[in-house]
């Protein structure tokens, strides 16, 4: 393997948060305790914004003729549109976060510098998952993110209840995530060992070949798929979840339940669309190799079934607002994986709409739900999160403008027109409806979007039906009404115009 | 001008803007404000009887851009005869409302006047929208304002009420979504190009089990906002708990859509199903307007009372849409307009009463002609239009639907047995549902007479005061179109007939088509005679078919009033060329 410029380029939006994270390591070493931390926020944030330039720049320089991707370190990294579109959104949601944590942890605790670095580690983990063609890098990449997400979830050390909660769901999550990594590392174990490779086209063209090999694969397969609905947090696998995002300090579970489950869809879609092949690729017929490929794809549609009635129905009972959207979470999630089904079905066309779909949903659902995590994030207090509903009555009547934002993040949540998250919803269940056999599991999302409702509906009861509650005193910072305006003008463009992002999103191609 | 549909129904949109931009909750600056964009919206709107022409059928005013191009998306809007007189009134009563908010909403006028003129925008986006997922998206806007209104602004049991009502339209309306996505990709399917225009879906004739499916769905959107019984029961709920200018537009507005809906997209879209559906949904129609009235007779709270007689008068609409003759189908279209001003005024008059006593109750009112003669004698203009006096806004078109629903058998005999009757035995159920014109009088003059006759023994009412000029300001208006349309209806018809001429044509047409279809989804006209024309696919269709009556082939070749219908069947097609359709089409009967 040489070594080349042309290589780093495949890494650059890497490069650039590798080095803001070392950067903003060194300056908070040399920065006063007593001192404020904004300025490292800052810097998080202004890493973030080149990157973002980076990303456009090689988005453009992408388009020109032949070279629509740049394979680097033997072709373990790809950089294409695809990755680039992923790593927009995760740049995305990372400064979300970081204005929400800054102004979050200046309230509950006091400001620190490591928060960022590990946003900005976690946000380059999921630059190198979504760019991952083979599955070292894939398994890199996960544990990049995760090990960094695992620290993020624990970061509330310094006032007692939610230091306790903070820590111990931390640990939830690390045992379950170390659990994941034991699985993941199985099933490429298997798949190394039945086709003598680690990359994924090369996997997808070879376990058709190997005789006697096709139990071994279809363990590797099922195996990955269990690790990558661990992480995304997918019924029956998702006990972790609203314990781990009740616990983390708020802006970290809105990074959790947006960037990291995006990460993961984003992964997923790419891993199994190169072991699954495409019409004209010569894996065309790649998982004719798997024991039972429909059995397989049973499998996914349950999961998404499962998924979606769990994650509502659960939700419909909570009375903690952070669980309530961990587990309206996981009913997205489930929606995603009816995206994902209909990636891993579909053929040529159809398999690029369902991809662009997700990406389409994604993006929606990372900008929302940060907005609405926002706003949770902005009503806690020092020693009171206030996170039960009864915390939320009235907030219309003394804070109109943000009980509005948070208004628009749940009706868009849960898909009412014409807002953001209807489109997603849309253009993710017409890719899925392109597939008659899919055709069950969108009148089953649907439904479960009418249960959605319900459980939305409470807190948009809460805030404008009741009467106020406790008075709510003055707001430090004005960083999160920022994301609160920016999530919800997202929102309304979104579903008024959303051309511009499904160009965006088709032009994205996985290959 | 082809951009006076879009102003008109983004104008009230722009105007909740304002009125949100206001920067204080001062009542006076906020309810001018939007008063002001309604009434805009209202003269704006007069332009549409400019434009339209009375003698066309098809659709006027047309409005056509893209909005997401890559998905077929497309802003399209437009007006026939079903829909001028409907978006007309819409634009009519909500100035009305907002003016009789100032006293019923007294907390946070600035949301009020904004829900209610998004509101608007939506209603009106749904009535003239000619793109499925437009109306998809305006049909939607309408909900969450209502929810607010009913939720913040209502009565004792408001949020359950209000979460009543959301759920029950989400369920239809989401399933709804489903069959149009359904439609979308069987359009993408055989044509190859993405659309959601509503001329373009309406040529994808879908297969048999396809077309129950779709309906059902669409059937069921909007027979719960129609509502149809026994989808009705959120009615009342919401009606009781709505603020005044709520209610107003809930019944005089929003149940309209529900009858709108079936005309324009359940029916011409899945014609099949619709042949085989509307004797039932004709028989649910009649359960309840005879329901309604009973249950309406014996309610003590004056809302509720009103809301059951809106399932009454709206089955009594549903009636006549599924009577299939050119006099029941205008006489529903006149009738959703009479009942919207009528049913308006009533929840105006029930509003003004609860405004001075805050009490529904109809047991704590009685004599009030004494303490107020002015409201009493506009209070029984509105209950006599709302009866259906002759002279009156309601006479006509009960009159029309009524009479229609009776003539269905022999209408439909002579077009040829293409379009269903309402069942076996129309007369029966036209016959039950001519007991309205009674038990409307029963359950309205009882209400009237316990309101306003008797002794005004309440001492709490003795010293009610009249109507305030702005009261007056309010209801004259009401009044005066009610008189005014039940004197003069011909302006209205004249408008009305064409389309509805036209539209019975053009159901016939896609029925007769009908032979075409087999198990598989198609595009109309695509299709030559000889591809379809399985006998066993038509049977299929049918269900069991009864004795074939002589005479039902017959060409004459007549729909309604003379007018030759291009859509009649030739006999030797009927009798020789495929037996097995008109077996079809005279099973389901």
């Amino acid at each position: 393997m040489t070594f080349s410029a042309e290589q780093l380029l495949a890494i650059a939006p890497m490069l650039v948060l590798w080095a803001a994270a070392l950067a903003v390591l060194l300056v908070e070493s040399f920065t006063g305790a007593s001192t404020s931390r904004r300025h490292l926020m800052w810097m998080a944030i202004g890493a973030c914004v080149i990157d973002l330039w980076v990303v456009a720049l090689q988005w453009s320089a992408l388009s020109g003729g032949a070279a629509t991707r740049l394979a680097g370190f033997s072709g373990t990294v790809v950089l294409d549109r695809y990755a680039l579109f992923a790593d927009g959104l995760f740049l995305v949601a990372t400064v979300l976060a970081s204005m929400l944590f800054a102004d979050h942890s200046s309230e509950h605790e006091r400001e620190r510098g490591d928060v960022y670095v590990l946003l900005l580690l976690a946000a380059s983990g999921m630059m190198l998952l979504t760019a991952a063609t083979d599955l070292v890098t894939v398994f890199l990449g996960i544990e990049l993110m995760s090990l960094a997400v695992y620290a993020l979830t624990g970061s509330a050390r310094r006032v007692a209840p939610a230091s306790a909660r903070s820590a111990e769901a931390a640990m939830k999550y690390y045992l379950m995530g170390a659990f994941t990594t034991a699985i993941l590392l199985y099933g490429i174990a298997l798949l190394y060992g039945v086709s003598g490779s680690t990359n994924l086209a090369e996997i997808g063209q070879k376990i058709g070949q190997a005789p006697g090999g096709r139990l071994v694969a279809t363990a590797g397969v099922v195996l990955l798929t269990v690790a990558f609905a661990f992480k995304v947090s997918a019924a029956p696998l998702h006990m972790w979840a609203p314990d781990a995002y009740e616990g983390a300090p708020t802006p970290i579970t809105g990074f959790m339940a947006t960037a990291v489950k995006a990460a993961a869809f984003l992964g997923a879609v790419r891993v199994f669309s190169l072991l699954t092949g495409d019409a004209g690729n010569t894996a065309g017929a790649a998982l004719v190799g798997l024991r039972s490929v429909a059995g397989w794809k049973a499998g996914l549609g349950l999961l998404a079934a499962v998924t979606m009635l769990w994650g509502n129905l659960a939700a419909l009972r909570q009375e903690n607002l952070k669980r309530l959207l961990a587990y309206s979470s996981i009913g997205h999630a489930g929606y995603l994986l009816v995206g994902l089904l209909a990636v891993v079905q579909g053929q040529g066309e159809l398999r690029a709409q369902a991809q662009a779909a997700v990406q389409f949903y994604l993006m929606s659902y990372t900008i929302t739900s940060l907005g609405a995590f926002g706003v949770v994030a902005w009503l806690g207090r020092r020693g009171d999160e206030r996170l039960h509903l009864d915390d939320w009555a009235g907030l219309a009547g003394r804070h109109p403008g943000m009980a509005f934002a948070m208004l628009l993040c749940l009706l868009s949540l849960g898909g009412v027109p014409p807002l953001a998250g209807f489109f997603g919803k849309f253009y993710l269940f017409r890719a899925a409806m392109e597939q008659p056999e899919l055709l069950w599991l969108v009148i089953l999302g649907v439904l479960m979007s009418v249960v959605s409702a319900c459980y939305y509906l409470r807190v948009v009861m809460a805030m404008y039906f009741r009467e106020p509650g406790r008075a709510i005193g003055p707001l430090p910072g004005s960083l999160v009404p920022a994301v609160a305006v920016v999530a919800a003008v997202t929102i309304l463009v979104l579903g008024l115009a959303p051309s511009t992002l499904l160009e965006l999103a088709a032009a994205a191609k996985a290959r | 001008m082809d951009a006076l549909l879009p102003v008109v129904v983004l104008l009230p949109l722009l105007g909740a803007g304002c009125v949100l931009l206001v920067p204080n909750q001062e009542g006076v600056v906020v309810r001018g404000v939007g008063l002001a964009a309604a009434l805009l919206t209202f003269l704006v709107s007069l332009g549409l009887l400019g434009v339209f022409d009375p003698a066309a059928a098809g659709f006027q005013a047309e409005f056509n851009r893209p909005w997401v191009e890559s998905l077929g998306i497309r802003f399209h809007l437009g007006i026939d005869g079903l829909t001028l007189w409907l978006v007309l009134l819409t634009t009519f009563l909500t100035p009305v409302a907002l003016l009789a908010a100032t006293r019923a909403i007294t907390k946070k006028p600035k949301e009020f006047v904004a829900s209610m003129l998004i509101l608007e925008t939506g209603m009106l986006g749904a009535f003239v929208a000619l793109d499925l997922f437009a109306f998809y998206v305006f049909w939607e806007l309408m909900l969450i304002p209502m929810y607010l209104i009913i939720g913040i602004w209502g009565g004792e049991r408001r949020v359950y009420a209000s979460i009543k009502f959301v759920l029950y339209t989400m369920v239809g309306s989401l399933l709804m979504l489903v069959a149009i996505f359904y439609l979308y990709t069987e359009h993408h399917r055989l044509t190859g190009s993405w659309s959601f225009d509503y001329t373009a879906l309406s040529t994808v004739v879908l297969s048999a089990s396809a077309q129950r499916w779709c309906f059902a769905a669409f059937a069921l959107a909007f027979a719960i906002k129609v509502p149809l019984w026994p989808l009705h029961t959120w009615l009342p709920d919401a009606h009781v708990e709505a603020p005044t200018p709520g209610s107003v537009i809930l019944a005089g507005i929003l149940l309209k859509l529900g009858i709108y809906g079936f005309l324009r997209f359940a029916f011409p879209l899945f014609p099949l199903a619709t042949l085989e559906m509307t004797p039932w949904l004709g028989l649910l129609a009649v359960i309840g307007i005879v329901y309604g009235a009973l249950v309406a007779y014996a309610q003590d709270d004056a809302k509720k009372l009103i809301a059951y007689s809106s399932v009454s008068h709206l089955g009594v609409a549903m009636l006549g849409i599924v009577a299939w003759n050119a006099r029941a189908l205008a006489g529903a279209v006149f009738m959703l307009v009479a009942h919207g001003l009528t049913t308006g005024g009533l929840f105006l008059g029930i509003g003004a009463l609860y405004d001075r006593r805050h009490t529904r109750r109809i047991d704590e009112f009685g004599g009030l002609w004494k303490a107020m003669p002015v409201f009493g004698a506009l209070f029984l203009i509105i209950t006599m239009g709302s009866i259906g006096l002759p002279g009156l806004v309601g006479f006509i078109g009960e009159l029309l639907v009524l009479s229609g629903s009776f003539g269905a058998y022999e209408l439909n005999r002579a077009t040829g047995g293409a379009l269903p009757s309402l069942s076996a035995h129309p007369k029966v159920l036209a016959a039950i549902a001519t007991t309205t014109v009674v038990l409307s009088a029963v359950y309205m003059l009882t209400l009237f007479q316990r309101l306003l006759f008797g002794p005004n023994s309440n001492p709490k009412n003795q010293a009610l005061k009249d109507l305030s000029p702005r009261e007056l300001v309010v209801f004259a208006p009401v009044i005066a179109v009610i008189l005014w349309l039940g004197i003069f209806p011909g302006p209205v018809m004249d408008r009305i007939t064409p389309t509805v001429e036209h539209y019975l044509t053009d159901m016939q047409q896609r029925i007769v088509d009908l032979r075409n279809v087999d198990t598989e989804s198609h595009i109309r006209g695509e299709r030559s005679a000889s591809q379809g024309r399985g006998p066993r696919a038509a049977l299929e269709l049918g269900g069991p078919a009864r004795a074939l009556r002589t005479g039902q082939g017959r060409p004459s070749a007549q729909l309604v009033d003379g007018s030759p219908s291009r859509a009649v069947v030739p006999e030797a097609q009927l009798v020789a060329g495929v037996p097995s359709a008109r077996l079809a089409v005279e099973g389901v009967r």
